[in-house]
C-alpha cells in the first residue's frame, strides 16, 4: 500500500500546486535556516581524528600554581613544559607519543624564481605522522635521531611541495627554511584536519602546518613557539636554557594506547612520574594528570561554545515556527479532502489505512521540502563563505552526512506536522461526507 | 443475511438529543431486492448508514451474514465492509481527479489485491457496465448516468453479497434513471441483495419488498413482486 499512498500523495499535491508549494516553502525554509547553523556546529565540531579516537590520548600534567587552578575546566594546563616533554618522550609505553608546537619561518629555494614565503610550521617528534594518520606522497618521517640532536631534515605539506616544486617528488632536495639548509625526506598528502583536534591551543579551526620539522632542533635555533605560552609563577629566564627548563607551558603531547592495559600503565608512569617530580619540589598541586580521547578533548575545549549553540536552539525554534505554519496548511488542506476521505472509508478503508495515506503524504511534502532545504542551506553557507569571516570557509560547507540529516529533518518534521492533521482526517464521520458531497 | 433487532441511534448535541431510529428491526434475506422509502429525516439513511457500518447504533443488535457485528474494531468492520458490502451513493461520489480505472480500483486496493486481479475485476465490471472503452476518462468528461454506472461499477468489482444504494438515480433523469434501475435488476438476478432508498414509488414498487421508515421505525411492510420472491425462495 506504501507505494499506492506516495502515487496518491503526489497526484493531491499536484491538484492543489499553490498550497503544496506553501507547505514545502515552510518545511524548506525552517530546514533551510536549522541546517545551516547545524551543519555549522556539525562542522565545528567534527572529530578529525575520530577513527583513532580509541586509541588516541590527549596529555595534561597539573604542574600549576598550588593556590589556584588553571583556568580551564579540567582545571589542568592545556599543554606541558619543555622538560616534561622530553621526560615523558622517554618512556617506552606508547606505542606512538608526540610533542609538539607551533613554529615558523621564511621557506625558500636557491636559484629559483620562486618567492620566498612565510610558512606556518611545527616542530614535532617524528611519531607525529603515524599517530595522527597523516599519509605521505613521497618519502617519510625523519630519522629517530633527528628528535634528539639537530638534523636539517623537514617534511613538507603537497601544497607547500606544489608551490616549491611544482608537485614533483622532491625527496633528497635542498629547501632553505630560516635561512638554513635543510634536505626534504617527506612530503605528505594534503592534511587539514578541521577543526585542529591535535593543536586546539592555535585557533580551533586555523590552517595546520606546511613544513613539519624535528623536534631535535631547539637548543640549535633557539626556538620560540608561535602560539600561546603560559606560565603561573615568576621565573627568572636570561637564557634559552632557562626557557627550556622553566614552568611555562608551550608543547601539545599526544599519546597512543592500544590498549586497556597500556593505558593503565601509561597512567601509572605518569603518576610515579609526578611524584619523582614532587620530591624535587615541583608539581605543588595535588596529584592530577589528564589523559582525554579526542572527542572528550573538542568538548573540553569548547570548540562549540554556548553561543553556537544557543543558535542551535534559536534556530529549532524558527523550524518549530514552520512546522506549526505547515500543521495549519496541512490541516486546511487534507480537511478539503474529507468527502475523499469518506468514499474511501465507505469503500473500506479504516482509520488506520486513511491515517497512514494522509502522513505518506505529509512526509512527501517533508522530502521535496528537506530537498529545498539542501539548497537553502548550501545557499546560507555560500553567504557565510562570502563574507570571508576567517576561518568560516573551512567549516561552511555540507557533506553527505549532512545533507541526509536534512533530508531526515525535513521528513521528520513533516511527519510530525502531519500528525496532528492526518489524525483529523482519519476521525471524521464519512457519512457525513457521503450524503453532502 | 442482514438482521436488525431494536436498533437505536441517537444524535447528541449540546442541548437536544434527537433519536433517528427507534427499536428499528428489519430482516432482509439473501439474493433480496428491498426498496426503502419514508419522508425526509425519517432515519433512512442512517439505516443505511448503519447497515453499511459507516455508523454503530446506539442499542440493538445487528447481525450481518450471522455475524454480530457491533463488538467488531474499526479495522474489523473496514474490512468486513470492503468485503461484503457495495454502496451506490445519489451523488455517486466518484474521487474526480482519478479516472474510471482508478476510481473502481480503490476498493480492490484495500482487499489487498495483487494488479493482475484488480485489472482482471475492473475491465470486468467496466464491461457490465458498458463503460470499457472509457477507462482512461476522468468522471468530469462522463454524464450523470455514466458516472452512476461507473459508481455501480466501483461497487461490483468487489463482488460484494450486499448492494446499499442511497437514492442511486435522485440526480438523474427518467431515462437514465431507468438504465440504472435496470443495471441494478440485472446484478440483483445475479445474486447479489440490494437495499434501496428511493423517493420514486414507480422505483420503489420494481423492488422485491418496500418497507417504509417513519420517525426512525418500519411503518409499513408490502410485499410487491411476490413472484419474485418465490423465485428466491
Amino acid at each position: 500500500m506504501f507505494g499506492y499512498y506516495v502515487s496518491l500523495a503526489l497526484r493531491s499535491l499536484r491538484r492543489t500546486p499553490v498550497l503544496s508549494a506553501l507547505m514545502v516553502a515552510a518545511i524548506a525554509v525552517g530546514v533551510g535556516a536549522a541546517m545551516t547553523t547545524l551543519t555549522l556546529n556539525y562542522m565545528m565540531s567534527r572529530n578529525a581524528l575520530a577513527e583513532k579516537d580509541s586509541v588516541l590520548y590527549a596529555v595534561q600534567l597539573d604542574g600549576w600554581d598550588p593556590h589556584e587552578a588553571a583556568d580551564n575546566p579540567s582545571e589542568m594546563p592545556w599543554q606541558l613544559t619543555y622538560q616534561d616533554s622530553v621526560n615523558l618522550l622517554r618512556s617506552d609505553i606508547p606505542s606512538k607519543q608526540v610533542a609538539m608546537h607551533r613554529w615558523g619561518g621564511p621557506i625558500s629555494l636557491e636559484n629559483s624564481d620562486v618567492r620566498p614565503f612565510n610558512a606556518d610550521s611545527r616542530v614535532t617528534s617524528r611519531d607525529f605522522f603515524a599517530l595522527f594518520d597523516v599519509p605521505f606522497l613521497f618519502g617519510g618521517t625523519w630519522s629517530e635521531e633527528a628528535d634528539q640532536s639537530p638534523i636539517h631534515q623537514l617534511v613538507l605539506t603537497s601544497e607547500t611541495n606544489d608551490k616549491l616544486f611544482g608537485g614533483e617528488n622532491s625527496v633528497g632536495r635542498t629547501v632553505n627554511f630560516n635561512g638554513v639548509p635543510f634536505t626534504v625526506v617527506g612530503v605528505t598528502e594534503h592534511w587539514q584536519p578541521s577543526p585542529k583536534v591535535h593543536d586546539l591551543n592555535n585557533g580551533h579551526f586555523n590552517k595546520s602546518a606546511e613544513v613539519f620539522l624535528p623536534f631535535g632542533l631547539h637548543r640549535a635555533f633557539e626556538i620560540y613557539p608561535w602560539g600561546n605560552t603560559n606560565g603561573w609563577k615568576s621565573e627568572e629566564i636570561t637564557s634559552y636554557e632557562d626557557r627550556l627548563n622553566s614552568d611555562m607551558v608551550w608543547l601539545q603531547y599526544w599519546v597512543q594506547l592500544d590498549s586497556p592495559k597500556q593505558v593503565e600503565a601509561y597512567r601509572d608512569f605518569l603518576t610515579g612520574y609526578i611524584r619523582e617530580q614532587k620530591e624535587q619540589g615541583r608539581f605543588p598541586r595535588p596529584l592530577k594528570i589528564g589523559l582525554s580521547k579526542p572527542s572528550e578533548w573538542l568538548l573540553l575545549n569548547e570548540v562549540v561554545d554556548g553561543d553556537d549553540r544557543m543558535l542551535n536552539w534559536l534556530s529549532l525554534a524558527f523550524l518549530l515556527v514552520c512546522l506549526v505554519n505547515a500543521v495549519a496548511l496541512l490541516l486546511a488542506k487534507f480537511l478539503r479532502k474529507a468527502p475523499e476521505a469518506g468514499v474511501r472509508r465507505a469503500l473500506g478503508a479504516s482509520r488506520n489505512a486513511v491515517f497512514s495515506q494522509h502522513l505518506v503524504e505529509s512526509a512527501c511534502v517533508g522530502l521535496l521540502g528537506g530537498l529545498a532545504g539542501i539548497l537553502l542551506t548550501l545557499a546560507g553557507l555560500s553567504l557565510i563563505r562570502q563574507l570571508q569571516m576567517g576561518y568560516m570557509d573551512r567549516v561552511a560547507s555540507m557533506d553527505w552526512t549532512m545533507m541526509l540529516a536534512a533530508i531526515g529533518l525535513a521528513v521528520l518534521s513533516s511527519l510530525l506536522a502531519g500528525f496532528y492533521p492526518a489524525w483529523r482526517i482519519s476521525r471524521t464521520n464519512p457519512s457525513i461526507y457521503l450524503k453532502t458531497q | 443475511m442482514l438482521k436488525m433487532q431494536n436498533i437505536r441511534k441517537s444524535y447528541r448535541s449540546d442541548t437536544i438529543e434527537t433519536h433517528a431510529l427507534r427499536d428499528f428491526s428489519l430482516e432482509v434475506k439473501e439474493g433480496e431486492f428491498v426498496s426503502v422509502t419514508g419522508p425526509s429525516g425519517s432515519g433512512k439513511t442512517t439505516f443505511l448508514n448503519i447497515a453499511g457500518l459507516l455508523e454503530t447504533p446506539t442499542g440493538g443488535q445487528y447481525l450481518l451474514d450471522g455475524q454480530e457485528v457491533g463488538g467488531l474494531s474499526d479495522r474489523d468492520r473496514s474490512h468486513l465492509r470492503n468485503e461484503k458490502i457495495g454502496f451506490i451513493f445519489q451523488g455517486f461520489n466518484l474521487i474526480p481527479d482519478l479516472n474510471l480505472f482508478d476510481n473502481i480500483d480503490v476498493p480492490l486496493r484495500y482487499r489487498g489485491f495483487n494488479a493482475k486481479e484488480r485489472r482482471r475485476r475492473i475491465e470486468k465490471s467496466l464491461e457490465q457496465v458498458g463503460l470499457a472503452a472509457r477507462a482512461k476518462h476522468l468522471p468530469a468528461q462522463l454524464s450523470g448516468g455514466q458516472q452512476q454506472r461507473v459508481a455501480i461499477a466501483r461497487a461490483l468489482a468487489g463482488e460484494p453479497r450486499f448492494l446499499l444504494a442511497d437514492e442511486p438515480t435522485g440526480n438523474l433523469d427518467s431515462l437514465m434513471a431507468r438504465q440504472v434501475m435496470e443495471l441494478l435488476e440485472f446484478v440483483n438476478e445475479w445474486g447479489t441483495t440490494i437495499i434501496m432508498v428511493t423517493h420514486d414509488p414507480d422505483l420503489a414498487r420494481r423492488a422485491h419488498r418496500n418497507i417504509q421508515i417513519v420517525d426512525g421505525q418500519v411503518s409499513d411492510l408490502r410485499q410487491v413482486a411476490q413472484h419474485k420472491q418465490s423465485a428466491i425462495a
